[in-house]
């Protein structure tokens, strides 16, 4: 008796191995598989050997690889705060009460919902010199004095490829932040105003402390997105001119599609620590700054 | 403490009911759980009675009966609706094989994907050495279809290290310049026959028009520029060294032959070409970001005075504006090394290859055998508007042949590079172009070098 008893009381550790069971199959093994072909040299097609750290090594002293992370992380570093800073400019903006706000609101987000890779060959199209609408429209007004090929300067390119990024999902983010403002207690505001804090001073002292949450999620998931660019920048450039704005996502795909299977696996490790530090530190510092109601 | 004694009677009375109650839920739940897995097992027990039933009734008449269904994966656009029709034909005249086509824009990865998942097609038009070497793909040497095959067809699809032949070429493709012949008529220009001469001419086409673009580039799709390697680079070593002996230099990586690095050699030849053209000012502004899309509609325009392309793009120019049809001149890439002479492409084009893996090879051969009729080839050339590998086909494939037959006379004939090492493929050749042309190499010499140390880090990587 007292042993059904126990078992009963136990019973309820059970009810998570549906969840275990998915969890498993689904991101452990992969995981495991991964780390297992990382260290092969696998192409995909014959038998793998073991190679031990030799691909971690070679992308190390890969130039291209090097030049696709530096790229990468510049992505990130232009992306991530501007999705943020404008995302969260977007949220006070729209958080006011005025006429054609929700239409305004729905055209922020809208871009959002449509495939990056559809949204990289629009502005594609649009940018495009001699062709585009942007052409058109400065070659109208300038004469045809700035005849510049945006998406095919090197250094430039990645860029423009920043800014229709966050163009392209800023909504997302400020649906957020959205969402954060409208759960501070109004009493809050009320009571900084009794108290004469100026308009930038109650963001400062109340907004920003009570955002933490909805900062947390969107720092971090700003940053994996970031980090894992792929579509936008194909659809855009294709990773060119040469591998000037190829992230380490195509990067991996490329490899992988061309025989170096085991090599590109061990990429996908670098790029998952790559996405994994920064989010680690971003999650460790956001969460000494919660605040408590 | 009464009070406190009251409450702990009522919660311990409130938690034995409903631990009562999740109890007789639980047993429910098992009850039907055991209900679900014993229908469930039972279903599937009366299953395979029923399966086991069946198999012994139609034992013998199942062999019969069995419909084969032949996977055709396809890489070529240009030839899924015809290839559509001509297998809706061969269904209906073969009750007992279904042939389905699967058409993938990225063939070439994809089918990796397709190999390695065990989900193998048993007819593909995606052939490569790596996967000759591997084994995945049938002999078909001994095939009738090679007694009305040109030979020279035969020797481009000749697999150089077993001397076999694992494909069949329905069709020839050329690649070359095509130009605008009124633009070329109206300045009095030639065919130029050196690179000097090519860029004087389009020096001229630029200072008459500058609305015009001399020489357009789709070079945001790289394979364009690729192929201006296989062509115009590697077109100096085919020339110089026939088709079997270059094959065999690629796959040996023998630099002795290839030159990669050489100064003056193939590469940097070809690198100072682009150049001195880039600096003159002869290509479109937007080299660079511009897509094939947009260099066939310049040219149909009117708009690009010559580009470098191949018979697949007629179609296209054609459709575009059927105005242009008389006003396509077709010539050679001209010579970029002194001493060479100027080249065109001239090689096998559609390969059909059976797959070893293919559980219905007869079935495939049948389709294939249907395919190569002299009837359907006729379709086929017309179709695609290039000319048939078959001697026995004569087709009317194409408005510009008298051209097309001009610049063979006119020119070398060479192949395509087949034989890139695996992680080295003709995009990643015109990348670089792109980086040639973005300014990333200071001189030519520097382009030779990087191509040859990243044609041997891959050549290295597939061959140790």
């Amino acid at each position: 008796m007292e042993l059904k008893n126990k078992i009963i009381s136990k019973l309820h550790n059970f009810m998570i191995l549906p969840a275990f069971l998915l969890f498993s199959i689904f991101f452990i093994y992969p995981l495991l598989k991964g780390i297992g072909l990382s260290l092969t040299d696998y192409d995909g097609m014959t038998k793998a050997n073991f190679v031990g750290f030799d691909n971690f090594i070679e992308f190390f002293k890969d130039h291209r690889a090097m030049n696709d992370v530096k790229t990468t992380i510049l992505f990130a570093l232009g992306s991530a705060p501007l999705l943020n800073i404008f995302g969260f400019l977007y949220a006070l903006l729209l958080d006011r009460k005025f006429v054609g706000k929700s239409i305004i609101r729905t055209i922020i987000y809208l871009p959002a919902v449509i495939s990056p890779l559809i949204m990289g060959y629009i502005w594609y199209f649009i940018l495009q010199p001699k062709r585009g609408f942007i052409y058109s429209l400065i070659e109208s007004v300038s004469g045809n004095a700035l005849d510049f090929n945006w998406l095919g300067n090197s250094s430039m390119a990645i860029w423009v490829i920043v800014i229709v990024n966050v163009w392209q999902f800023v909504g997302m983010t400020m649906v957020i932040y959205l969402a954060g403002l409208q759960a501070i207690p109004e009493e809050l505001h009320e009571a900084g105003m009794i108290d004469g804090a100026s308009y930038l001073q109650r963001i400062r002292y109340i907004t920003l402390p009570m955002m933490i949450q909805p900062i947390k999620i969107n720092v971090i998931t700003n940053i994996i997105g970031s980090l894992a660019v792929f579509e936008i920048i194909i659809a855009l450039t294709d990773g060119g001119p040469g591998y000037s704005t190829e992230s380490l996502s195509i990067y991996i795909m490329r490899k992988c599609y061309g025989s170096f299977t085991g090599y590109s696996t061990a990429v996908a490790i670098v790029l998952f620590f790559i996405v994994l530090i920064p989010v680690y530190i971003s999650f460790k510092y956001l969460n000494k700054k919660n605040v408590e109601m | 403490m009464a009070i406190g004694y009251k409450i702990k009677v009522v919660v311990k009375t409130s938690y034995r009911e409903g631990y009562c109650k999740m109890k007789r839920t639980m047993k429910l739940l098992m009850l039907l759980m055991m209900v679900v897995v014993l229908v469930g097992g039972c279903a599937k027990a009366a299953d395979e009675v029923t399966i086991a039933q069946t198999d012994d009734k139609s034992s013998e008449t199942t062999v019969t009966d069995e419909i084969v269904t032949i996977k055709l994966f396809t890489g070529k656009v240009e030839t899924v609706d015809l290839m559509n029709s001509l297998i809706d034909e061969f269904n209906a005249a073969n009750p007992g094989i279904i042939v389905e086509q699967e058409f993938q824009k990225d063939a070439s990865n994809v089918i990796k994907v397709k190999f390695a998942s065990g989900d193998v097609p048993d007819i593909t038009t995606v052939v490569t050495q790596d996967y000759i070497d591997q084994g995945k793909y049938l002999d078909l040497t001994n095939e009738v279809w090679w007694n009305r095959i040109d030979p020279a067809i035969r020797d481009l699809c000749t697999d150089v290290k077993s001397g076999n032949q694992y494909k069949v070429a329905s069709n020839m493709t050329m690649a070359g310049l095509f130009y605008n012949k009124a633009i070329f008529a109206d300045l009095g220009l030639n065919e130029p026959a050196t690179w000097a001469e090519f860029e004087d001419n389009l020096s001229k086409i630029k200072d008459n028009d500058s609305e015009i673009a001399p020489f357009f580039m789709g070079g945001k799709d790289s394979w364009m520029l690729g192929h201006l390697i296989e062509f115009m680079a590697h077109g100096v070593i085919k020339q110089d060294l026939g088709i079997t002996e270059t094959k065999a230099a690629f796959l040996a990586n023998d630099d002795t032959k290839l030159q990669f690095g050489e100064v003056g050699g193939p590469m940097e030849s070809f690198a100072a070409s682009i150049i001195s053209a880039r600096d003159k000012e002869l290509f479109n502004s937007d080299f660079l970001t511009a897509t094939y899309d947009n260099q066939i509609e310049a040219f149909a325009m009117g708009k690009a005075a010559v580009i470098s392309q191949g018979m697949w793009a007629l179609g296209g120019i054609i459709e575009m504006n059927p105005e242009m049809v008389g006003n396509i001149g077709f010539m050679p890439y001209p010579a970029i090394v002194e001493g060479t002479k100027p080249v065109i492409l001239s090689a096998e084009d559609s390969a059909y290859a059976i797959t070893s893996d293919s559980k219905h090879p007869e079935e495939a051969k049948k389709f294939l055998d249907f395919l190569f009729q002299a009837d359907n080839m006729v379709k086929y050339s017309e179709f695609i508007k290039s000319p048939s590998a078959f001697e026995d086909v004569s087709a009317d494939w194409g408005p510009i042949k008298d051209e097309v037959a001009h610049a063979l006379a006119a020119g070398v004939h060479i192949g395509f590079t087949n034989e890139n090492p695996s992680g080295f493929s003709g995009d990643d050749a015109g990348r670089m172009v792109q980086e040639l042309f973005a300014g990333e190499y200071k001189t030519s010499a520097d382009f030779a070098t990087a191509y040859k140390e990243i044609w041997d880090k891959a050549w290295n990587a597939s061959n140790n």
